[in-house]
């Protein structure tokens, strides 16, 4: 059999990263021998099919190992948590501004109405530009799609505040 | 009356391991199957039914020897047990019982 290739490298690494220890040797022999079979009878290209959907069928409960990924997920939440509560203070900072300053001039009269639009104007954009910052890996898109969320934002800011578009929201 | 009853497909396997009495792994028992019921079987599933039916114990497994043709791994080759006897002769009886109740004419063709 020193004539056929090996079984897909990347399918045989991701099967022996989930298989149960236990039942590790049986099945990798199993499924060799049944590439080595579809080889034989079908080809390289179709036994290298046949193959991974033969390590997909394994996965199975009773036949995958306990994978921890606590580690990892901690660290990952911790991160993501950190820049997303970093977004909320910047929203709830920006908020208590016209707070502070109805407290010393007449000029902003702001309702509850009014804080509760803007906040959830301001946590959207917090969720969004953090959303942005998850999903986007590349710097030069993530600026883009940053200053695309802070537009908007500021295109709704305006509208409610001045009335650029003339929509039934806007003001006056 | 036994306390476990067979799944369609566990009966099918539990027999195959019967039949290949002793030399039968999971490559060679998917292999029967194909063969006597033109089913196709998948890795996964006989994998999972010999699983169980290890764990109930009506069958039990010894490694066999390593070929060239599986890597150099080994085979695990499964055998009935005596608790799979009694449950498969059990099954058969069951099976004979109601097979034997049929009327004779609900079997005629019209």
């Amino acid at each position: 059999m020193t004539h056929f290739p090996p079984p897909p490298k990347k399918m045989v690494a991701f099967f022996r990263w989930f298989c149960k220890s236990q039942f590790l040797e049986e099945l990798e022999g199993d499924l060799t021998e049944r590439y080595y079979f579809n080889i034989d009878k079908y080809g390289n290209k179709k036994a290298n099919l046949l193959f991974t959907k033969e390590v997909l069928s394994l996965l199975r409960p009773n036949l995958i190992r306990n994978i921890q990924f606590n580690h990892l997920k901690n660290k990952i939440m911790i991160t993501n948590h950190k820049r997303l509560f970093t977004f909320i203070f910047i929203a709830l900072g920006l908020l208590s501004v016209p707070l502070v300053a109805m407290q010393f001039t007449n000029e902003v009269n702001w309702n509850v109405a009014d804080f509760l639009v803007m906040g959830i104007l301001l946590f959207s954009t917090a969720f969004f530009c953090d959303l942005v910052l998850k999903k986007i890996k590349t710097k030069k898109y993530r600026l883009i799609f940053l200053l695309i969320v802070l537009l908007i934002f500021f295109l709704i800011w305006a509208e409610l505040a001045v009335g650029l578009f003339g929509s039934p929201f806007a003001g006056s | 009356m036994s306390t476990y009853h067979l799944g369609e497909f566990e009966e099918i396997v539990l027999l195959t391991v019967a039949i290949l009495n002793g030399q039968g792994y999971g490559n060679s028992i998917i292999n029967e199957i194909e063969q006597r019921l033109k089913r196709n079987v998948s890795l996964g599933a006989m994998q999972t039914v010999l699983k169980r039916l290890e764990e109930k114990q009506l069958v039990s497994s010894v490694f066999g020897e390593s070929t060239e043709n599986r890597g150099g791994k080994r085979k695990r080759l499964y055998n009935i047990t005596s608790e799979g006897k009694i449950l498969i002769n059990q099954s058969k009886e069951q099976r004979n019982e109601l097979w034997n109740a049929i009327p004779n004419i609900a079997l005629k063709f019209c």
